[in-house]
């Protein structure tokens, strides 16, 4: 037999084995990431814990309420600590799935590069005020809002804020601004508003993170949490705050006023259902597929400049096959839209849903772990 | 007696009335914060109290206290028996290891030194020890066994300077009766001394656990939180639950229930505190008792 | 079958034969012997047990120390003296890059200066060691005194359960009762008749909400009377009858026998007290986190927000960990090391001052 008829024998042996190994890793790196008919996965026995955020703790409790009605096998630890937190926890592995407003940071990632922030669903930040006599929607801008927190305006009737308000009868009252002592997403969202309205002045100077070097503001006050915001807001009269959305209610209760912002078009808008959504939509192409992206100031003409999308800080790399099943499921039924994105559970925080496309995106994420 | 030394008798009884009035003054600028405190606590958590608060497991920032309220429990069982058992026998080291020293020298050196600094030591930092060394370091995560090393660090020098009292206050009579029995030092120690100061002792193991189950910031940081109730596990990252956790994070949520939660906790607190003190005063009365029988 | 000595007092029923009673003698001085063994290993036993517990303590603290030490070294090179004088807190650009400095890996704009903490930490202990001083000698001489036992006893009990309040739940009633009153009621008559005098001008408007400086100092006193004034009353029930009857034979008042002979005899042991205090005051975190105000400053006025250094920790640590560089982590340590250097130093002076008074000697007759 000559060589060349040797080795043409060999070629269906080579291809018969390629198949065959093709065959046995194809299935097996396929199977542990099948999503089901009902779009979760069923979860074993045991316990999920969750920490972080404070602007999506109300809304995770819901979720878990809901979760638990038909997954009650499963039991959802949560807690309200700060984004900065969640995002530690989730990676020193102390919790399962670290909630959080921000992204993570380069350092973050190359500390521990298997973390992956996945949105959940859509959130915003409101600024409140507790003016006495003011019931209208003051309208603010970054740039104003950045001199507040800088000191160079210190009195609500400041010409600065009447040039924008001309209609509102302003107390002469000084202004209290209140910031986050903890380590929080919504610092995050504030600063980095503050730092696209002024690149050259806050952008440059003190910028954007989750804890920041505030500037010293005679009156100033930090709280813990966004519940400490509205609280410490409301025993204050002259102050400013900004909080997460899904305190609107305590917000209203508490019979404080939220402002309009200005976004990047210049006008100032609200937040409601359809300026957020405006917003929201105006990101949903360009969101990457790690989830990585700021939504504040948008080019929405009649978009809300502060949203954001809800994290999910969670590491690829579980410690066993059933805590990462368990992390899939309660995630899967979360941006599931029928289930935990459906308006039932956002409505009530004044969340909007991931746009498809990027919940398409956060089910890859979550199918990657393992 | 002449005016001026009338003038001075007058500035005198001036004095000693001042004295007095302030040493007045002083033991109700004492009392009535301690009793504002309790009467506050009490006035905001009775109201709303449920019962079922001590068997319903915490989810998020509602429902009950059950696993703060036996975590709390474990981590003063488990503070007993390491801290007391090293504290006792470090005491007992100190006391019997000094007693020969009669050049007046009270220091029984370096080991009594470290035992004092730590017992000064800030709470927080040894936390961040335990958080940086356990919990991070050995990957221990945050659970049982780090919260209950630092706690115990926190307290061994209390149990032990208590105890090195009592022992030291057991009548040299009774060291140098033993001793003529026959009695080795260690068969003396348990069956003469150390029944005697077991008053002490036991008081000394009191307070202490008073201690350990009112502190929070070295908790935050080894054992973390978890609402529902303990799981059996040391180490792995099984948080842990304890009564100050919802006293320090749940008085600051928008929830009423987190409010209830958290003065609730806050209620629970002082009864343990208030039996653990009135556990060693009984304890105290019974050896004057005792002592007085002879 | 025969019975082994040790059962005292229990005579066979048979009258033992001389064989059988040389067995059972046997088997006494056996038993004797094994029990001597056993208890000689006991004492062994406990003595060793005793030297191990002993070193634990010291084992701890050098532990404690060195994983301070160790952690927070990058940070030292890096922030330098500026740590202790400057007064910044820049986490830096966590969105940015990372740069190095000195070989150390950080983010850019990283800048950190404890001076406000250092200074808040010192002002409230020192305002309340000043304040606790007083009521504490004060609250003992009520207690030992004048008052009858049966007052002063379950008074005594009163201030030993405050001294076993958690300090998460004082905190908790500074923040939710007394802060308010306080900046509603007392502040206000404070501050509105304070001349602007260099010092006194401290204590003038505004007046805040009730979260700052005097706040956190007042609470903190609370806190550390009962210790000072429990020992303080153990020790004034120490002094000898005689000199204080003494002086009141020759015409003392009150006033004057507890300032000329009580105080003096157990002065060292006062001093012992207060130091005590001032160690729990200097790392008391979570009553301080609650109340201080959680501001990154030197206190403008009395009543101003600030922080101290282990409100800051337990407030600011969990979130530090987002600089995956480590570095924020490593200068927490460094904050921890100032603060347990603090702590160490105020200890150890305190047990000098106490050893080297009472080794001046007091008067006759005192101390055996």
């Amino acid at each position: 037999m000559t060589r060349i008829s040797r080795a043409k024998r060999l070629v269906p042996a080579v291809i018969g084995g390629a198949a065959l190994t093709l065959a046995v890793a194809l299935p097996a790196g396929a199977a542990s990431v099948k999503l089901p008919k009902s779009g979760v996965e069923t979860p074993s026995s045991g316990t999920v814990s969750e920490t972080g955020s404070s602007l999506l703790y109300p809304l995770f409790n819901l979720w878990v309420a809901g979760y638990n009605q038909t997954y009650s096998q499963l039991t959802v630890q949560t807690a309200s600590t700060g984004s900065g937190t969640g995002i530690t926890d989730a990676s020193n592995g102390t919790a399962d799935v670290g909630a959080s407003d921000a992204y993570l940071s380069t350092s973050e990632l190359q500390a521990t590069p298997t973390l992956e922030n996945i949105p959940l669903a859509i959130s915003a930040q409101i600024v409140e005020y507790n003016v006495p006599g003011v019931t209208a929607h003051l309208k603010l801008s970054g740039k104003l809002l950045a001199q507040i927190y800088q000191g160079k305006v210190t009195t609500w009737s400041n010409s600065a804020i009447a040039k924008l308000n001309p209609t509102v009868k302003l107390p002469t009252l000084p202004i209290v601004t209140l910031h986050r002592a903890d380590s929080s997403g919504d610092t995050f969202l504030f600063t980095s508003y503050l730092s696209k309205a002024t690149p050259s002045g806050w952008g440059s100077s003190i910028s954007y993170n989750t804890t920041v070097s505030w500037p010293n503001v005679s009156g100033a006050l930090a709280e813990t949490g966004n519940s400490g915001m509205v609280a410490g807001c409301k025993a204050t009269p002259g102050c400013v705050a900004y909080v997460g959305i899904s305190y609107l209610t305590q917000v209203l209760q508490a019979a404080q006023g939220y402002a309009a912002l200005q976004n990047a078009s210049g006008q100032y808008v609200l937040p409601s259902q359809g300026s957020i959504a405006a917003e929201a939509a105006s990101f949903a192409n360009k969101t990457p597929a790690n989830g990585t992206i700021s939504l504040i100031y948008g080019p929405a003409k009649q978009g809300y400049p502060i949203i954001n999308y809800e994290y999910g800080i969670v590491n690829s790399k579980q410690s066993t096959t059933s805590t990462a099943k368990n992390v899939r499921s309660v995630l899967e039924w979360a941006v599931n839209p029928t289930l935990g994105n459906s308006a039932t559970y956002l409505a009530q925080v004044n969340f909007q849903p991931l746009p498809t496309k990027v919940e398409a995106g956060s089910i890859k994420q979550i199918l990657k772990v393992k | 007696m002449g005016p001026t030394a009338a003038r001075g008798s007058r500035r005198r009884g001036g004095l000693e009335i001042a004295f007095r009035v302030g040493t007045y003054l002083a033991l109700l600028l004492v009392l009535g914060p301690a009793l504002w405190i309790l009467g506050g606590v009490v006035a905001r958590a009775v109201p709303h109290w449920r019962w079922d608060v001590l068997w319903t497991p915490t989810k998020g920032s509602s429902g009950g206290l059950e696993g703060a309220i036996i975590g709390t429990l474990i981590l003063m069982v488990g503070v007993l028996l390491i801290a007391g058992t090293i504290g006792v026998l470090a005491g007992i080291h100190l006391a019997e290891l000094a007693r020969p020293r009669k050049s007046g020298k009270p220091s029984g050196g370096v080991m009594r030194t470290a035992a004092d600094v730590l017992s000064g030591f800030p709470s927080i930092v040894l936390g961040y020890v335990g958080y940086v060394a356990l919990v991070v370091g050995l990957h221990w995560g945050y659970s049982l066994l780090p919260a209950l090393l630092i706690l115990s660090i926190m307290v061994v020098p209390y149990i032990a300077k208590s105890t090195e009292t009592a022992v030291r206050q057991v009548p040299t009579a009774y060291r140098e009766g033993a001793e003529a029995l026959g009695m080795s030092m260690g068969y003396g120690l348990r069956k003469v001394i150390l029944k005697s100061a077991l008053p002490g002792i036991v008081t000394g193991l009191l307070i202490a656990l008073a201690i350990a189950c009112g502190e929070t910031a070295p908790l935050l940081y080894t054992a973390g939180w978890s609402g529902s109730v303990w799981t059996g596990s040391f180490i792995g990252g099984h948080q842990f639950s304890y009564l100050t956790y919802p006293v320090w994070t749940f008085y600051n949520t928008s929830t009423e229930s987190g409010h209830s939660l958290s003065y609730d906790a806050a209620l629970l607190l002082l009864v343990i505190v208030l039996l653990l003190l009135v556990a060693s005063r009984i304890v105290v009365a019974r050896t004057q008792r005792h002592a007085e029988s002879h | 079958m025969s019975v082994v000595g040790g059962t005292a007092g229990e005579t066979p029923a048979v009258p033992p034969s001389p064989l059988h009673a040389a067995a059972t003698h046997r088997d006494a001085a056996a038993h004797r012997r094994v029990l001597q063994v056993l208890r000689r290993s006991e004492s062994g036993v406990w003595r060793w047990a005793g030297r191990i517990a002993v070193m634990l303590p010291l084992t701890a603290l050098v532990f404690v120390l060195a994983v301070l030490a160790v952690k927070a070294a990058p940070a030292i090179r890096v922030n330098g003296w500026n740590f202790l004088t400057g007064s910044t807190w820049n986490a830096g650009s966590g969105y940015g890059g990372v740069t190095h400095t000195d070989g150390v890996a950080h983010p850019i704009g990283a800048e950190y200066g404890a001076w406000p903490l250092i200074a808040g930490t010192l002002q409230t202990s020192a305002i309340a060691v000043i304040i606790a001083l007083l009521i504490s000698v004060g609250c003992a001489f009520a207690l030992t005194e004048r008052l009858p036992r049966w007052i002063s006893r379950p008074l005594g009990f009163a201030v030993e359960l405050l001294a076993g309040i958690p300090s998460v739940v004082i905190g908790l009633w500074g923040i939710l009762t007394f802060g308010p009153f306080l900046a509603a009621h007392v502040y206000p008559i404070i501050a509105d008749h304070m001349p602007d005098v260099p010092v006194l001008s401290y204590f003038r408007n505004p007046v805040g909400h009730g979260e700052g400086l005097l706040t956190g100092g007042l609470v903190l006193a609370l806190m550390i009377v009962p210790i000072i004034s429990s020992t303080t009353a153990d020790l004034f029930r120490q002094v000898p009858r005689l000199p204080k009857e003494g002086g009141e034979a020759l015409g003392m008042t009150d006033f004057e026998v507890a300032n000329r002979i009580t105080v003096p005899w157990v002065r060292s042991g006062i001093i012992g007290a207060t130091a005590l205090g001032l160690g729990r005051a200097l790392g008391e975190t979570m009553a301080v986190a609650m109340i201080a105000g959680s501001i990154f400053q030197v206190a403008p006025n009395i009543y101003s927000p600030m922080s101290t250094i282990a409100a800051t920790i337990v407030s600011k640590l969990d979130g530090a960990q987002t600089d995956g560089t480590g570095f924020a982590v490593a200068t927490f340590a460094e904050l921890g090391l100032i603060l347990a250097v603090i702590s160490v130093v105020v200890n150890l002076a305190a047990r000098g001052i106490v050893h080297r008074t009472s080794r001046l000697g007091g008067p006759v007759g005192r101390g055996a």
